[in-house]
């Protein structure tokens, strides 16, 4: 568990230098990740401690989003007066693309077949 | 005596140290109480813990009349176990990489086509609706992990805390909408409904997808990666030649 930690502070530290280094437009975790799962691809394995822990942080990752998503709830003034625009915004147009990239993605695999 | 503790007492809650454990407890009650009526509703997605917790987070705050700043301030720990866990998708993404490698042409392809219109069609209908240039340009990377989101805010001068709320906003109107897409389309596949989740909902589509099984939040947490890194990548020029 201590050991899988490590790898995890380890990788995003590389990430966060890198991003930073390069003021790329993606942020350092996301890095991270990316070479986290290269030098899983390079060692063939997970071993059981980075396992565990990974395991821990992905299966509550809603709760890690908790605090960001009450915000909601105390968005400033002159943001509120133009809720409509913003939710119609919001509710329509999440529904639309979802609907659209639900309907790509089954014609190009059905496709390959 | 008493006129003591209740100066102690007064001199803790002001204390950061307690603020801090105030808000961790608050908040991990709020979400095991909302894990509890997500596990009774049977997994109706309207009493996700992020919805149940959020709206009662919220409400005491408004209680006791705390500020969400405060709050906030308080809950930093876990904000920042959010870098090691978007570290931590790499490990389930290396276990999916075989399947994910077969599909990767359509994975690509959804991405870039899916991105473009999550960004597209939230600009166009605030547009529409009469919302103003910086709100637009706040509202257009919704579907983008917050983060990432963040930075493209930043970078096409969109309102910060706008972005959060909406990014935020989105997630769960996304995974909460998801099922109906779904069945619309009659998608059944979990890998595929993944890919949907991630492009749509980040990482709260993500945590959903995870809670169906691995291989769906898998697909789901590359395809959160890649419509974040294709916004980054395509967002701040769309924005300039449209000249939003």
């Amino acid at each position: 568990m201590v050991r899988g930690l490590l790898v995890l502070f380890f990788f995003q530290w590389l990430g966060e230098w890198i991003s930073l280094a390069t003021q790329a437009p993606i942020p350092g975790p996301v890095i991270g990740m990316l070479l986290l799962l290269l030098a899983l691809l390079l060692r063939q394995k997970v071993s059981s401690g980075l396992q565990q822990s990974s395991h821990v942080l992905v299966q509550h990752l809603s709760l890690l989003f908790l605090p960001a998503g009450v915000g909601i709830f105390f968005l400033s003034k002159d943001v509120i007066a133009q809720w409509p625009a913003i939710a119609v915004a919001m509710v329509l147009g999440t529904l639309i693309s979802l609907v659209l990239s639900s309907w790509i993605v089954k014609k190009q695999v059905r496709s390959d077949d | 005596m008493i006129e003591q503790l209740k100066n102690s007492l007064t001199q803790l809650t002001s204390s950061e140290h307690l603020n801090q454990l105030s808000a961790i407890i608050l908040t991990l009650a709020a979400y095991q109480f909302g894990q509890f009526c997500y596990q009774r509703s049977n997994r109706l997605m309207l009493f996700h813990p992020v919805v149940i917790a959020g709206c009662m987070i919220a409400a005491v705050l408004f209680y006791f009349d705390i500020s969400y700043s405060q709050y906030r301030d308080g809950s930093q720990l876990f904000y920042f176990l959010l870098g090691p866990a978007t570290v931590a998708l790499a490990v389930p993404l290396y276990q999916e990489f075989r399947h994910i490698r077969q599909l990767a042409g359509p994975i690509l392809i959804t991405v870039m086509l899916g991105a473009t219109i999550a960004a597209g069609s939230a600009v166009l209908l605030g547009g529409l609706m009469g919302a103003e240039g910086e709100v637009l340009r706040s509202i257009a990377s919704k579907s983008v992990t917050t983060p990432i989101a963040l930075g493209i805010s930043d970078k096409i001068h969109g309102i910060s805390t706008l972005t959060t709320g909406v990014v935020v906003a989105t997630g769960i109107l996304g995974a909460l909408m998801a099922p109906l897409a779904f069945r619309l389309c009659s998608l059944t596949d979990p890998r595929l409904q993944g890919i949907v989740l991630g492009l749509n909902a980040h990482g709260i589509g993500t945590a959903v997808a995870f809670e169906k099984n691995a291989s769906c939040g898998a697909f789901s947490s590359l395809a959160m990666g890649l419509t974040g890194a294709f916004t980054a990548l395509t967002l701040p020029y769309a924005i300039h030649f449209f000249g939003i």
